[in-house]
């Protein structure tokens, strides 16, 4: 028999006709301005990097024959995979966190993280370089505990550009962490363990590959991020360990050697543009997350 | 088990206390800031010796603070304005237009997010010599927009996407023209998209700090390009007389976005 | 000759290569209530949004007492419509909702708020005027759409499956309200749904839409008892299909020979060609009759197995599987059921020649 019943899978889909360029007009503005005002700047920046001060590649091989230049880019290396590390280690347990503790907890903490992130930059390193100054609050709390005898040089160097990024990026790392931990079904985990999991097992057969998508954006994100920053580590960094986006800051408003800049321009934004285009691949958009 | 917070056993405490410390790193150094902005103690000891507002009376006294503060407001509202209209627009196009290179130009509108800023800054401040708006409003606002537009653009995409085209459609078959069925009707159902890009935008434009210390100059700087070169000379507790005002702004931005989210209807 | 209200011509509309709908004709009289029924992607949505004006045709034309509207854009064709999702303006009260197409004409003010709760009276939600969408359920919001949809004395109202989000028995409830309002308004209305029921229940007349063309136009009795096309006949009801070979024909009869060597006579189907030869006839469950063997009317009979019987209240199924192994139902009306048709029993199965059709 033939039994018909309608079937249900919906209304027709109905467009509109499909002309070739239908609603491009209001995006014209924006086009315009980012042509203009981003495209054509960032470009002639780049393109300064092979004509200036003579067309050819001698910026290249002195950013990359010098041994000056080669320490920047490693101190800048060493910076953000520090501070990466740094912001993963702490950022785990707190999206963790965030995702199963009782609501108030976590509403109070979420709270705190957003006051943190939307805190103006300067404002929250300006903090930093008061607590880790040599009469800072730190040094004199370790000093009064009898814990050291002299101030510790926690500023103008390594460790004062990594604690100050860390606190600056955590919240990049947790935000992302936390959107993937929340969205894992308690189920799963209970399931495992009913299968005679063992804790450790369960967390690493089952917890970790659910969450390692937002593990992965949230890596990258504060890698790439702590590559190409600036402030910070102008203001808590030392001369000896200067990053890659101050060198080119250097390099135009003291030397005015735009084609080195140029060049140093081009490293920087190869660099970040691979490492984005990998997280793209991996893990589709992770930027634009919602804050909550 | 792992997602049962009541059933995690010894590890709760571990992570608990991690929960802890967290909240107190972000936290504290922001508390500190504040007290120390009413400490009267010029190398900013703490606990402070005596409480005292004569930072603020610096400030406020100050003709160059209230300025930079002015600039940095009139350029951020500017920045909000045009940054919401360009981003409506072009978010309209992104999400109800049909052409070829619509995801090559998502990702260009959004592009200006992902790139370190000091590159931006150092093309921008060679292009704008040329131009001659180094150092002027003008130039301010159009970097600012340059930087604010993507955040603009995802908080618009992003309602426009969930709001129902259909609703468009029958008001235009209740007799209201297509232009004036966007006013009455998506723009204000899409309200809170809105909202998020002026405030996204805003804060954008309010706490750039990288391109605005290429181009300000010294009759028009910024107030964070004003505290970064403050910075790079002394600790001032005036600065932290600023900071203090500069949380405030914040909470005020927080609770003004958390309001907004909850007389969003469910 | 009358003109017709409104008049559907010749529409073809064409995405590329793909064709969505292709030469569609219709005439639709005042006051009548129209569906279009079909599975999806059958053309009846694309053809209703052609009327709304939502797109344009590749070819035909859209008549209006006689006035093409094509070039009249949506906002200016005066057109009333219900959409299948719930499209009430989420910022304004169901009152503003409804006011909002007065308030776009520009009305006078007390205008507006009589005809507002002259509206809320015809659909029943006088008392929720100042509710806010999100706080009523989804019936109740279709109600507002229709209200809306009619507060400016619309001559036709479009309805596009406005009720296939309600779950069954709301889905009734506003089937019976919405023939009041028909009939209290004498609005002419195009509705589409992809529910058979739902549109016998409703209309004065159905189109039944297929692959982007019209299938069958007529009553719910033409179409049931009817059906012009093998499609229609499987579409509206339950029906048996028996595959035979054409074995004679002529202007006034032909005989189907069944895999068993059965021969049935039937009335011939305009929609066979001359030369074909694989026919299927059509047998609604309900007009089979059953022999135990005792009785003979004359009439071929096929044999077959039960296979199945189910009591349902008004009416007995019963499976049947005949000798070359085609399952049929067959359904009784209470009272008629044999009392000893068991499982594995053999039946002889026979129909009235005028029950029979050949597609």
């Amino acid at each position: 028999m033939a039994s018909v019943t309608a079937t249900r899978t919906g209304a027709e889909r109905v467009r509109r006709q499909p002309r070739p360029v239908a609603g491009f007009w209001p995006t014209t503005p924006a086009l315009f301005l980012l042509l203009v005002f981003f495209v054509a700047p960032v470009v002639g920046l780049l393109l300064r990097s092979v004509l200036d001060p003579q067309p050819g590649f001698s910026n290249y091989a002195e950013v990359f024959g010098s041994t000056t230049y080669l320490r920047v880019f490693t101190n800048t290396f060493v910076v953000a995979g520090l501070v990466t590390l740094a912001t993963l280690l702490l950022a785990f347990p707190v999206a963790w966190f965030l995702a199963i503790a009782p609501r108030r907890w976590s509403s109070l903490l979420f709270g705190i993280i957003i006051l943190s992130m939307w805190t103006n930059l300067l404002t929250r390193t300006y903090a930093w370089m008061v607590l880790l100054q040599r009469t800072g609050v730190i040094n004199k709390a370790l000093m009064d505990l009898g814990l050291i005898s002299a101030p510790l040089p926690l500023i103008n160097n390594l460790a004062g550009v990594t604690i100050g990024m860390t606190y600056i990026m955590l919240p990049f790392m947790i935000l992302p962490l936390h959107s993937t931990i929340r969205t894992l079904d308690p189920a799963l985990c209970r399931a495992a363990a009913l299968c005679g999991a063992s804790p450790l097992q369960v967390f690493a057969g089952v917890f970790l590959p659910l969450v390692a998508s937002g593990l992965g954006a949230g890596i990258l994100m504060v890698f790439v991020m702590s590559l190409g920053y600036f402030v910070t580590p102008a203001l808590l960094g030392g001369t000896a360990n200067m990053m890659l986006a101050e060198l080119i800051a250097q390099l135009v408003q003291s030397l005015l050697n735009w084609g080195l800049a140029g060049a140093a321009a081009v490293v920087l934004l190869v660099v970040t543009l691979t490492i984005y285009a990998i997280q793209l691949r991996l893990f589709g958009f992770g930027v634009g997350h919602e804050v909550e | 088990m792992l997602l049962d917070f009541d059933r995690l056993g010894l590890f709760r405490i571990v992570l608990v206390g991690i929960a802890l410390l967290v909240g107190a790193f972000l936290l504290l150094p922001i508390l500190l800031i504040v007290a120390l902005s009413f400490g009267s103690s010029r190398y900013l000891q703490f606990p402070p010796p005596a409480w005292t507002l004569k930072w603020y009376a610096a400030l406020f006294a100050d003709p160059d603070w209230l300025s930079s503060f002015a600039t940095s407001l009139e350029i951020a509202v500017t920045v909000m304005i045009v940054a919401t209209l360009i981003g409506l627009m072009a978010s309209f196009g992104l999400t109800r237009g049909r052409f070829p290179g619509k995801e090559v130009l998502r990702a260009l509108f959004l592009t200006p997010m992902v790139l370190p800023v000091v590159v931006l800054a150092v093309g921008l401040y060679a292009f704008f010599l040329r131009l001659h708006l180094n150092g002027t409003f003008a130039g301010f606002v159009i970097a600012h927009v340059v930087v604010a537009l993507p955040f603009a653009i995802i908080s618009i995409c992003n309602a426009l996407e969930r709001f129902d085209k259909s609703i468009e459609d029958a008001a235009v078959l209740c007799g209201a023209s297509p232009l004036e069925a966007k006013i009455r009707i998506t723009l204000p159902a899409i309200r809170l998209g809105l909202f998020g890009a002026a405030i996204f935008s805003f804060l954008a434009s309010w706490d750039e700090v990288v391109i605005a210390i290429f181009m300000a100059s010294p009759d028009l700087q910024t107030l964070p390009v004003r505290i970064f070169s403050t910075l790079r000379q002394d600790l001032s507790p005036v600065i932290a007389a600023v900071s203090t005002l500069l949380v405030g702004l914040t909470i005020v931005l927080m609770l003004l976005a958390s309001l907004l989210r909850k007389g969003k209807p469910a | 000759m009358t003109r017709p209200f409104l008049s559907i011509q010749a529409i073809e509309k064409t995405y590329g290569a793909v064709v969505a709908v292709k030469d569609v004709s219709l005439d639709i009289a005042k006051g009548e209530f129209m569906t279009f029924l079909g599975p999806s992607g059958s053309g009846k949505s694309t053809t209703l949004y052609v009327v709304a004006g939502f797109l344009e045709p590749t070819r035909g034309d859209v008549l209006l007492e006689g006035k093409s509207v094509l070039s009249v854009p949506s906002n200016k064709r005066n057109i009333g419509m219900v959409f299948q999702r719930y499209t009430l303006f989420p910022h304004l009260s169901v009152a503003d909702n409804v006011a909002f197409p007065l308030k776009v004409r520009r009305r006078p003010k007390a205008e507006i708020d009589a005809k507002v709760s002259a509206m809320l009276k015809l659909v029943r939600l006088d008392r929720m005027a100042e509710r806010m969408p999100a706080q009523m359920s989804g019936g109740q919001q279709q109600r507002v759409a229709l209200a809306r949809a009619l507060a400016y004395d619309p001559p036709i109202l479009l309805m596009d499956e406005p009720l296939s989000a309600l779950d069954k028995k709301l889905r009734e409830e506003l089937q019976v309200e919405i023939k009041r309002i028909h009939a209290e308004t004498g609005v002419t209305i195009l509705y589409v749904t992809h529910d058979q029921e739902e549109a016998l229940r409703l209309s004065d007349r159905v189109a039944l839409f297929n692959a982007g063309r019209i299938e069958q136009l007529g009553t719910g009795r033409d179409l049931y008892e009817t059906p012009a096309t093998r499609f229609v006949a499987g579409f509206i009801g339950n029906s048996n299909f028996l595959s035979g070979k054409l074995d004679r024909r002529s202007s006034t009869a032909c005989a189907i020979v069944l895999p068993d060597g059965v021969r049935f006579d039937a009335a011939p189907s305009a929609a066979i060609e001359p030369q074909r030869r694989d026919v299927e006839i059509m047998i609604r469950p309900d007009h089979f009759r059953l022999h135990n063997g005792e009785r003979d009317d004359g009439l071929p009979k096929m044999t077959g197995t039960v296979t199945d019987t189910t009591y349902l209240g008004e009416y007995t199924l019963i499976a049947v599987r005949t000798a070359w192994g085609v399952p049929l139902t067959v359904r009784l009306p209470p009272g008629a059921a044999l009392p000893d048709i068991a499982r594995g029993q053999t039946i002889d199965l026979t129909c009235d020649r005028a029950n029979l059709r050949v597609f």
